[in-house]
C-alpha cells in the first residue's frame, strides 16, 4: 500500500550551506498494518511523511502510496490518504461541523452520503456536543477530535499520523490511541510516528527508527530484540543511536 | 483544473472573512461609516473654527486723504468683497481713530490701549530702520551705477547689518503687516486731484510723482502673507474708489480705467459641474480602495493561513495548488472590488447630502448639487474595476503567501500601497491625459481612462478607442500576477519558510563560502537594482558636467561620458560581482568559443534586423511619449558629422556591445536562468535591459533585443556572437543616422530605399525602408534567428539540466559512508 524507495530531500540553509532531513530512506506499509516511525524531533520523520502527502517533492526517491506515485500523481494519492499532524491545524472561523463538511466536499463525496457519513463520524467520536462550535472556542482535545473526523471523513485506505498525541491529556491521548487502533481493525494501511515509546510497543506492528535522517533499523518488536539481543524497546533505541553517534565521530 | 473545488474554497474563504471582525470592520464598516462622519467632522468645523484676526499697524494714519479706510479698529466694510473678512484683521493706528458710527462707541480697556501703544512703539522702531535700509539701497545702487567697488563693498556690509536684525524685529513684533503713510501723502492727492479737474489743453497733465504708502510683509510666515493678501485686497478696492472719485469730479466717465473689462459666461451646467468633481476623486478612490481592500483578505488568506497552522491542512486536500490559488484569489478579488464599490458609493451619498446642506452660499454651491454620475459613468467604473481589483488582489495574494506572518505581510504590502499612491497622485493631477503609451500601463491605463470617461463634456469620441487595449493589457498584467501567485503557492521554500534568524555576518560569509558556478536568481536581480541605482546616482553628476561645457566640446564630452558609464556603471558591477559571488566566471559570462559559423549568422542577423527594427519604430512615434530634448541632441550627435567616426562607434556600438553584453546576458542572464525557467529568465533579462534605458521609446526596442540577445546568447551558451550582434546592429544605427542621406533611392534602388522629405531645403530627410526590402530583411531574420538557435546543441562539461546544475552546489559528499554499513547491515 505504501512503497517508499530511497527517498531524499534536501534544504538549502545558510549556516551550514545545506542539510540533508532525510537520506536514502526505504520501507513499506501492507494494508491492516501500522508502521511506527520512531526517532527523536528533527530526525527527518515529519519531513518524510510530508513527502508521502504530497506536500513536499522528493529531492530524489520517490514514494508509492495507493499504487499512485507522489511525484507524478500528487492529486490522485491526496484523494487516498488520510493525513494528521501538529501542523494541520483547524480553522477558527468555522464551526466543528462545517470543517469536517468542508473537507468531506473537497474530497467529492456526494452530497447526502457526507452527511451521513460526518453524523455517524460524529457520534462515534462523541462530538455532538461541540457540533457547532467555533474552532477558536475549543480545547486541544475537541480539536484533535475534529481533526480526526477530517482525516477520516472520505474513509481512506491509507493514514498517516505524525505524533497525533502530543500535547493531549492522558485520557483524550488514550481516546485517540484507540481510534487508531479501530482503523486498524478496517484493515487500514497506517504510518504512525511518534517518539512515544509505549505508544509504538502497544499500537505497532512494525517499528522502524530513524535518526538524523536515516532509518537505522525496521522491524516487529520482536525481530529488532532478537537481532540486537535487547529486549527493551527503549534500551535498543538508544543504543542504534549510540553506535551510529560513534560511527559519524569515527568518520570525522 | 475543478471548477466545483475553486468554488468550495472560494465560498469557505468569503465566510471565513465574513467572520472575521477585522476584516470585515476594514472592508465594510469603516467606509459607510467615514465619509459621514468626515461629513459631521466637517461641518462642526466649519462652526467652530473662526480665524484669528491678524494685527495690520497704520503709521502715518493721519496723513490718508479723506475717503475712510479705517473704522475703528477695522478696515471699512465695504472695501472687502466679502464683508465677514473685516473682522479678521485688526488694524492699529497712529492718528487719532475714526468711530465707526454703526459700531457702539468702544470704550478702550487700559490693557488694551497699553498693547496698542505697544504695537505703535515697535512699528515706530521698524519705521526708522526701514528707512535707513531704503537710504543705504538708493546709496547702493548709485556706487553700483558709478562701479565704486569699494563704497559697493562698504554699502553691502552695512545693508547686512540693518536688515538681519530688521526680519527677526518684524517676526517678534506681532504686526503681520506694517504700513507706513509718507507724510504728505494727503497733500500730493490731493495736488493730483486738483490738477486733474484744472487740466485742459493749456494744462497739460505732467507726469508727477511723489512718495507712496510702504507695505511690509514677511512671505515666510504664513498668518503675515493671508493678511498682506486680504490688506493689498481692501487697498486696492479703496484705490479703485479714489480714482472713480477723482474721474467723477474732473468730468470723466468713471469706467475709463477699465476699457476692456470683459462680460464672463461659463456655459458649465450644473450636472457638469459636480461630473467634473466625481471625474476627479472617483479614479483615484477605486485605485486606492480597490487596493485596501485587497489587501487586508490577502494578508489573512496568505499569511494568516500560514500563522494559524492550517495552511497545511489545505494542501492535503485533494484541490491542486492552482485551485486553492483561484478560490482565494477570487475571494481577495470579491472584497477589493466591493469595498470600492461601497467607499464610492458612500462617499457619493454623503457628498451630495453635503452639498445639499450647504445650498445656496459658500463654496458648495459652486460644486452643483453634486448629481450621482449618470448610469453609463457607473457602468465605466464596474467595467475599470473588475482589471484592477485582479490586479491588486493577486498581486497581494503572491506578496501574503510569500510572507510567514500577517505582520511580514503588512511590511512587504507597504510599498505596494506607496507605489500605487504615487500613481494616483500623477493620474489625478488635471494635466495628465491618456495617451497610447499609458494605456498599456498597470493601473495608470485604467485611471486614466476613467478619468477622461467620466469628464464632465462627456467622453470624447476617440478615448473609446482606448478601452480595449486598456482591458486587455490589464486583464494581461492580472494574469501575470495571478501566475506569479500560483507560482508562488507552488514553491515549498515559500510556504515552509522557517523563521530564520537573519544575521548579516553569517549571510555574508554565506555568501562568499558557499560560491557557486553561477549567480542565484536573487544575485542576478541585485546586480540589476544596484546598475539602476547607480545609474540614478550618477544622474545628477553627468548633468551637470553636460550642463558646465561649452557647446563645442559637449559633443565630445557626451561621449566620453557614455564610455564611462558603460564601464563604470553597466560593467563593472556585474564583473565585480560575477568574481565575487561565483566559481566560474567563464560560465557565469558564457565565455565560450562558439565557432566560427555562429559569429557569422549573428554579424549577418544586424543587417536583416535592423530595417525591420527601424521601420517599427517610425510606425510607433504615434503611440509613444514625445521623447525628451536631450535625447534628441544625443542622437544629432550620433548621425552629425563632427565627431570622427570612430569615436562614435566606440561610444555608441562598442562600449554597448562589451559591457551591456556582460551585464545583461552575462552575469544578470545567467543568475535569471537559475530558478529553471528559461523563457522567464530572457523575458526578464530583457525587460531589465529595457529599463536602463530610461526613455519608453528605448525601453521598448531595447527589450525587444534583448529578446533576440537574450535567446542567441542561451543557444550558443556563448556571449560573443551577441557581441558582435549588439556592436554590429548599433554601428548600423549610427550609419543610418550620418550617411543614410547618401543612399540613392533611384531607379533600381527606388524599390528598397526611399527618403523622408526634410524640412531643411537642400537636405535630404532619414533614410526609410520600402516593403520589398522589408520583405527580404524578414525572411533573412527568421532564418538568421533560427539557425542561431536552433543549431545542435553543444554539450559542455557544465552543461547539466537547469534542476540538477542548481541544486548540485548544495550536494555535499551524500553522506558518511559507514552509514550505508549500518543500513546494510539492518
Amino acid at each position: 500500500m505504501i512503497t517508499v524507495e530511497r527517498l531524499t530531500k534536501r534544504f538549502a540553509d545558510l549556516q551550514t550551506g545545506g542539510f540533508t532531513a532525510l537520506d536514502g530512506v526505504s520501507f513499506e506499509v501492507r494494508p491492516g498494518e501500522i508502521l511506527g516511525l520512531l526517532g527523536p524531533n528533527g530526525a527527518g520523520k515529519t519531513t518524510c511523511l510530508r513527502m508521502l502527502s504530497t506536500v513536499l517533492r522528493p529531492t530524489s526517491g520517490t514514494a508509492f502510496v495507493a499504487g499512485y506515485d507522489v511525484t507524478t500523481h500528487p492529486t490522485e494519492v491526496r484523494a487516498r490518504i488520510g493525513f494528521m499532524s501538529n501542523n494541520t491545524g483547524i480553522y477558527d472561523r468555522m464551526t466543528a461541523w462545517e470543517m469536517v463538511e468542508y473537507f468531506g466536499r473537497l474530497y467529492g463525496i456526494p452530497e447526502e452520503a457526507l452527511q451521513k457519513r460526518i453524523s455517524q463520524l460524529f457520534d462515534r467520536l462523541s462530538m455532538n456536543n461541540i457540533r457547532d462550535v467555533l474552532g477558536s472556542k475549543m480545547s486541544t482535545g475537541m480539536k484533535q477530535k475534529v481533526s480526526i473526523a477530517r482525516t477520516i471523513v472520505h474513509d481512506p485506505p491509507v493514514l498517516i499520523f505524525d505524533e497525533p498525541t502530543s500535547g493531549l491529556d492522558v485520557l483524550v491521548a488514550r481516546n485517540v490511541v484507540d481510534e487508531i487502533k479501530s482503523l486498524r481493525e478496517q484493515g487500514k494501511c497506517i504510518i504512525y510516528s511518534t517518539h512515544i515509546m509505549r505508544e509504538v510497543e502497544k499500537l505497532c506492528h512494525r517499528i522502524a527508527i530513524i535518526y538524523k535522517g536515516r532509518l537505522l533499523a525496521i522491524g516487529s518488536v520482536q525481530e529488532l530484540s532478537e537481532q540486537y539481543k535487547q529486549p527493551d524497546m527503549e534500551e535498543l533505541f538508544f543504543q542504534l543511536i549510540d553506535e551510529y553517534e560513534a560511527k559519524l565521530a569515527a568518520v570525522a | 483544473m475543478k471548477w466545483r473545488n475553486i468554488l468550495l474554497i472560494f465560498r469557505r474563504e468569503v465566510l471565513d472573512q465574513l467572520r472575521d471582525r477585522r476584516t470585515l470592520f476594514m472592508v465594510a464598516v469603516l467606509p459607510l461609516l467615514l465619509y459621514p462622519v468626515m461629513g459631521i467632522g466637517m461641518v462642526q468645523m466649519t462652526v467652530l473654527f473662526s480665524e484669528q484676526p491678524r494685527t495690520v499697524v497704520i503709521l502715518g494714519a493721519d496723513n490718508l486723504p479723506s475717503m475712510p479706510l479705517v473704522l475703528g479698529d477695522r478696515f471699512a466694510k465695504n472695501w472687502f468683497r466679502n464683508p465677514v473678512d473685516a473682522d479678521k484683521l485688526r488694524v492699529i493706528t497712529d492718528g487719532t481713530p475714526a468711530n465707526d458710527p454703526s459700531a457702539p462707541a468702544s470704550v478702550l480697556s487700559k490693557e488694551d490701549s497699553a498693547e496698542r501703544r505697544a504695537l505703535v512703539e515697535r512699528a515706530v522702531r521698524l519705521r526708522g530702520q526701514l528707512k535707513q535700509r531704503m537710504e543705504l539701497e538708493t546709496q547702493l545702487a548709485a556706487a553700483r551705477e558709478a562701479k565704486q567697488i569699494q563704497d559697493v563693498l562698504r554699502l553691502q556690509g552695512e545693508l547686512r547689518l540693518v536688515s538681519d536684525p530688521l526680519g527677526s524685529l518684524f517676526s517678534d513684533s506681532g504686526i503681520q503687516v506694517l504700513i507706513v503713510i509718507p507724510s504728505d501723502f494727503k497733500a500730493n492727492l490731493d495736488r493730483l486731484r486738483g490738477e486733474l479737474a484744472k487740466r485742459g489743453a493749456d494744462a497739460p497733465l505732467t507726469a508727477v510723482d511723489y512718495p507712496r504708502p510702504v507695505i511690509v510683509q514677511n512671505s515666510a510666515d504664513e498668518r503675515s502673507v493671508i493678511a498682506h493678501n486680504r490688506v493689498t485686497e481692501v487697498l486696492d478696492e479703496w484705490e479703485r474708489s479714489l480714482l472713480r472719485e477723482y474721474l467723477r469730479d474732473s468730468g470723466l466717465p468713471e469706467n475709463l480705467p477699465t476699457p476692456v473689462k470683459p462680460t464672463e459666461l461659463d456655459l458649465a451646467e450644473q450636472d457638469q459641474v459636480s461630473a467634473n468633481v466625481w471625474a476627479k476623486l472617483f479614479p483615484a478612490l477605486l485605485i486606492l480602495m480597490a487596493l485596501t481592500g485587497a489587501f487586508y483578505p490577502a494578508v489573512d488568506l496568505g499569511a494568516g493561513e500560514k500563522e494559524r497552522g492550517t495552511m497545511e491542512t489545505l494542501l492535503i486536500c485533494p484541490a491542486t495548488r492552482t485551485e486553492i490559488v483561484l478560490g482565494k484569489f477570487l475571494t481577495v478579488m470579491l472584497f477589493s472590488a466591493s469595498t470600492a464599490m461601497l467607499n464610492m458609493g458612500s462617499l457619493g451619498f454623503t457628498g451630495k447630502y453635503m452639498a445639499s446642506l450647504a445650498g445656496g452660499g459658500g463654496a458648495a454651491s459652486k460644486l452643483g448639487d453634486l448629481a450621482l454620475p449618470p448610469l453609463s459613468s457607473l457602468i465605466w467604473i464596474l467595467v475599470m474595476l473588475l482589471p484592477l481589483a485582479s490586479l491588486f488582489s493577486a498581486l497581494c495574494l503572491a506578496l501574503a503567501t510569500f510572507a510567514k506572518s500577517s505582520k511580514e505581510g503588512q511590511y512587504y504590502l507597504t510599498p505596494l500601497l506607496m507605489v500605487t499612491m504615487g500613481l494616483t497622485v500623477f493620474c489625478s493631477s488635471p494635466a495628465s491625459e491618456i495617451e497610447p503609451f499609458y494605456s498599456v500601463l498597470p493601473v495608470m491605463g485604467p485611471a486614466l481612462l476613467l478619468k477622461g470617461l467620466l469628464k464632465a463634456t462627456g467622453p470624447s469620441r476617440d478615448i473609446y478607442f482606448y478601452v480595449i487595449p486598456v482591458l486587455v493589457t490589464s486583464i494581461g498584467y492580472s494574469l501575470l500576477a495571478l501566475w506569479w501567485a500560483i507560482d508562488q503557492f507552488g514553491s515549498e521554500e515559500v510556504l515552509f519558510r522557517e523563521a530564520e534568524r537573519f544575521d548579516l555576518r553569517l549571510w555574508v560569509k554565506h555568501l562568499l563560502r558557499d560560491k557557486e558556478p553561477t549567480p542565484t536568481f536573487a544575485e542576478g536581480g541585485f546586480c540589476f537594482l544596484l546598475i539602476l541605482l547607480l545609474q540614478f546616482a550618477t544622474m545628477k553628476s553627468m548633468q551637470s558636467a553636460m550642463v558646465g561645457a561649452s557647446p563645442e566640446s559637449r559633443g565630445l564630452l557626451t561621449m566620453q561620458l557614455l564610455v564611462i558609464q558603460q564601464i563604470a556603471l553597466i560593467a563593472t558591477p556585474a564583473l565585480m560581482m560575477g568574481v565575487m559571488l561565483t566559481t566560474s566566471v567563464r560560465r557565469t559570462f558564457s565565455l565560450r568559443w562558439p565557432g566560427t559559423g555562429r559569429l557569422a549568422w549573428a554579424a549577418l542577423l544586424p543587417f536583416a534586423l535592423h530595417p525591420l527594427t527601424v521601420e517599427l519604430q517610425m510606425s510607433l512615434v504615434w503611440f509613444f511619449p514625445k521623447p525628451p530634448p536631450g535625447l534628441a541632441e544625443t542622437m544629432q550627435l550620433m548621425s552629425s558629422d563632427n565627431q570622427p567616426l570612430w569615436l562614435v562607434l566606440l561610444a555608441f556600438a562598442a562600449a554597448p556591445a562589451i559591457c551591456e553584453e556582460l551585464a545583461f546576458r552575462g552575469f544578470l542572464l545567467s543568475g535569471l536562468k537559475r530558478r529553471g525557467k528559461v523563457g522567464v529568465a530572457i523575458a526578464l533579462s530583457s525587460l531589465a535591459f529595457g529599463i536602463i534605458h530610461m526613455i519608453p521609446q528605448q525601453v521598448f526596442n531595447a527589450a525587444l533585443l534583448g529578446v533576440v540577445l537574450g535567446a542567441i546568447c542561451v543557444r550558443s551558451r556563448s556571449i560573443f556572437p551577441g557581441m558582435v550582434f549588439h556592436f554590429l546592429y548599433n554601428t548600423l544605427a549610427v550609419l543610418h543616422g550620418r550617411v543614410g542621406g547618401q543612399v540613392p533611392d533611384d531607379g533600381f534602388f527606388g524599390w528598397f530605399f526611399r527618403h523622408e522629405a526634410s524640412s531643411v531645403a537642400g537636405e535630404v530627410g532619414a533614410l526609410r525602408y520600402e516593403p520589398v526590402l522589408l520583405c527580404l530583411a524578414s525572411l533573412a531574420a527568421i532564418s538568421l534567428l533560427h539557425r542561431l538557435t536552433n543549431h545542435p546543441k553543444i554539450l559542455e562539461e557544465w552543461d547539466l539540466p537547469p534542476d540538477r546544475s542548481a541544486a548540485s552546489p548544495l550536494i555535499e559528499p551524500a553522506s558518511p559512508r559507514p552509514v550505508d554499513a549500518v543500513s546494510a547491515a539492518t
